[in-house]
């Protein structure tokens, strides 16, 4: 073989390596099932699992929240699909709704869910009919009511109100 | 030396030959290669080095967590290329690599960008190794370090050849290697059970964690760590002084 060979494949190989190994130590994946996964992001072709997205949707429509939850994890674990990052939001609200007091902690994870939308898709719609809010902007906004603390929240009325 | 009709093949430099004057225009001087063929060396060179080093420096920086064997790639402290560098200073001077046998004018741009890589992939493994070999965080981290920068920098003043450096060099990281997975691992404690579970269990060692900020590893990470750095002096070793051309 020429010796030009010898030097072009020495400059791909040292170029390819480099990118394979800086790409390793940012994406930091913890497994080499997450090197796959980071990679099909990194190039473009990252799909989720739709089979347990349909699972966790069925969970989700039960009020099986935390079960939809771990499903939805599996089918988008890059959280990188806003309408899985959705229904993960959603449940958050479902679950941690009440009629006298909203469950803070579940609140605040709904709220880092819904800002991961928010930053993927912000114009992002879904188109479930069974959902009363549509958008990330109205869950945003219901979560943050349900974590202020206001004189509203000691109104009586506020009793008959219905979980979205 | 074999002497036919028209032809003189010398075998080696030290063969003399005293010819007429007359019948030097009518001869052929052919030396025949006695060193490894071309493409051997060049394989060497251009495919294995690279490949070596690229792994070294992938694998310099990887730790496994120590309850779930997860990956954990770190990223190389300050330190570590400063370290580095120093190194390939001493490399150079030590006669172990040769600049200009490396990077030179005449060579063409393609031949010097594939020097320039395998120089880099060098540093890069370098940089690596030392990522590896210091204790992450703590006490011990500061004291390897200096220990690591004293010797480099006497080194920097010695007279060295390629061999005494190499085998200063295998001396070095292999007491360091010895000092943080073989020495400083047994001090560290194993992160199941309670705090109070482990105090109870051992408590010198988990006296020893909390005093020498230890972090816990699976001891898949000795082993990793060890064939980084067998395969980087596998390198070293079969680094040429100047690249051929």
């Amino acid at each position: 073989m020429k010796e030009k060979y010898f030097h072009f494949l020495c400059v791909a190989m040292v170029i390819i390596g480099f990118v394979f190994i800086g790409f390793l130590y940012v994406s930091e994946p913890r497994s080499l099932a997450e090197v796959t996964t980071k990679g099909q992001v990194a190039i473009g072709t990252y799909q989720i699992n739709r089979a347990e997205f349909d699972l966790g949707l069925a969970d989700f429509r039960r009020d099986s929240f935390p079960a939809a939850r771990s499903e939805f994890d599996r089918a988008d674990p890059e959280k990188r699909d806003p309408a899985t990052q959705f229904y993960v939001a959603y449940s958050y609200y479902r679950e941690g709704w009440g009629r006298f007091s909203n469950d803070d902690a579940l609140f605040t994870q709904g709220l880092a869910a819904v800002n991961r939308v928010i930053l993927l898709d912000s114009n992002f719609r879904s188109a479930d009919e069974t959902l009363v809010m549509k958008t990330p902007i109205e869950l945003k906004n219901e979560l943050e009511d349900g974590l202020k603390i206001t004189t509203s929240d000691f109104n009586p009325l506020k009793l008959t109100r219905e979980r979205k | 030396m074999n002497i036919s009709n028209e032809h003189i093949e010398i075998d080696g430099e030290d063969d003399v030959v005293e010819l007429e004057p007359a019948a030097i225009a009518d001869i052929s001087v052919y030396q025949t290669s006695v060193t490894k063929p071309r493409t051997q060396s060049s394989t060497v060179t251009y495919l294995l080095l690279p490949a070596i080093f690229l792994t070294a420096a992938l694998l310099g920086g990887l730790r496994l967590g120590a309850t779930d064997n997860a990956f954990i790639f770190l990223k190389p402290a300050l330190v570590c290329l400063v370290f580095a560098a120093l190194s390939l200073v001493l490399f150079f001077r030590s006669g172990l690599l040769d600049l200009n046998g490396w990077l030179a004018d005449d060579n063409s741009t393609l031949h010097n960008a594939a020097n320039l890589a395998i120089l880099v992939t060098l540093f890069a493994a370098t940089v690596q190794l030392y990522n590896g070999l210091l204790p992450e965080q703590g006490l011990p981290f500061w004291v390897v370090g200096f220990c690591f920068f004293w010797t480099i920098w006497n080194n920097l003043f010695a007279d060295f050849d390629a061999k005494r450096l190499l085998r200063s060099l295998i001396a070095l990281f292999g007491l360091a290697f010895a000092v943080k997975y073989l020495i400083l691992a047994n001090l560290t404690t194993s992160p199941t059970g309670s705090w109070w579970q482990r105090i109870i269990d051992n408590p010198g060692k988990e006296a020893f964690t909390w005093l020498l900020d230890l972090p816990r590893y699976s001891s898949g990470t000795g082993y990793i760590q060890f064939f980084t750095l067998t395969l980087y002096l596998i390198g070293l070793f079969l680094i040429p002084r100047r690249a051929r051309d």
